[in-house]
């Protein structure tokens, strides 16, 4: 059942993700805004919440003090910065490398539309 | 475990798409480019066909270009940040290269 | 090369192998062999020079550039 759920939708974003759940880290935004926090969920479309978060530059984002959690739109996200320790880098390869045999992504990639 | 497709058997070249390419720098330093004038270099570990990627020990490059306004003279001003591992959102990807295999 | 080719596809599939010119829409242009492409206009370029403005800013052996990022034309 885990397993199907994983093949269905764990596109390696997802896997590599839900390891992260309760780590901290930083999600840096298109607009350059970069926030610090506990990642508390991430969903297909990479949006992600965050608790007990902190703006990076809060001098220059003073509107965001009072914020104690955010949800992100995936869209926005430029990049999320992970503490190291905490991604099995192995387990990320294998991943990347299934996903790229995968047939759905093999049908899509080619020129015959 | 050989690294084989399972698309129609074409000859066996390394790269028959182009995303292979970015398969055999797993694991490898690349190069990648990305929108806004920045650009990563780091250790490869995932990566999906939306080019959402797992680099690690990256450098990032933001270079910017501001115009003197008295002399009018371009200066581009490069800033550099480094970090331990980074997600990259696929969207914002224009280019890939693998590490310098000649020259 | 207008010999006999049909389609776009077909066009582009008899353009493997050969230099090709890559203009994306921010000014940049991209030259190199074309290896192969698929169907998001995601390209694999070998020996590849960035050029902008007429100069040419940086050689990559392999490069691959992202489709959907307003590649303008193949030429």
């Amino acid at each position: 059942m885990v397993c199907f759920y994983y093949f269905l939708v764990s596109t390696l974003r997802i896997e590599s993700r839900n390891t992260l759940i309760g780590h901290q880290v930083t999600v840096e935004l298109k607009n350059d805004l970069a926030i610090t926090g506990i990642l508390s969920s991430v969903d297909q479309f990479l949006n992600i919440k965050l608790d007990d978060i902190r703006v990076v530059d809060d001098t220059k984002y003073p509107h965001m003090m009072a914020v104690k959690n955010c949800f992100i739109r995936g869209s926005v996200v430029r990049y999320v910065q992970l503490p190291a320790s905490a991604v099995d880098t192995a387990l990320l390869q294998d991943a990347a490398r299934r996903e790229a045999q995968t047939p759905t992504t093999a049908a899509a990639h080619t020129m015959n539309r | 475990m050989t690294e084989e497709t399972h698309t129609a058997p074409v000859e066996p070249a390394a790269v028959e798409e182009p995303l292979d390419l970015v398969r055999l720098s797993l694991d490898e330093r690349i190069y990648v480019k990305l929108r806004g004038d920045r650009e990563l270099r780091g250790k490869l570990h995932a990566y999906d066909g939306h080019l959402n990627m797992v680099l690690s020990e990256v450098e990032e490059t933001i270079t910017v270009v501001e115009i003197n306004e008295e002399t009018y003279e371009e200066v581009i001003r490069t800033q550099k940040k480094t970090s331990e591992m980074l997600f990259v959102r696929g969207d914002g990807v224009i280019l890939v290269s693998p590490p310098v295999r000649t020259g | 090369m207008q010999s006999q080719e049909r389609s776009p596809t077909e066009f582009l599939n008899n353009v493997i192998g050969r230099p090709v010119l890559v203009k994306l829409n921010s000014g940049v242009d991209y030259r190199g062999i074309l290896s192969c492409l698929d169907g998001y206009m995601n390209i694999a370029l070998e020996q590849t020079e960035e050029w902008v403005n007429g100069q040419l800013k940086n050689k990559y052996g392999d490069a691959f550039i992202r489709g959907n990022n307003g590649i303008k034309s193949i030429l």
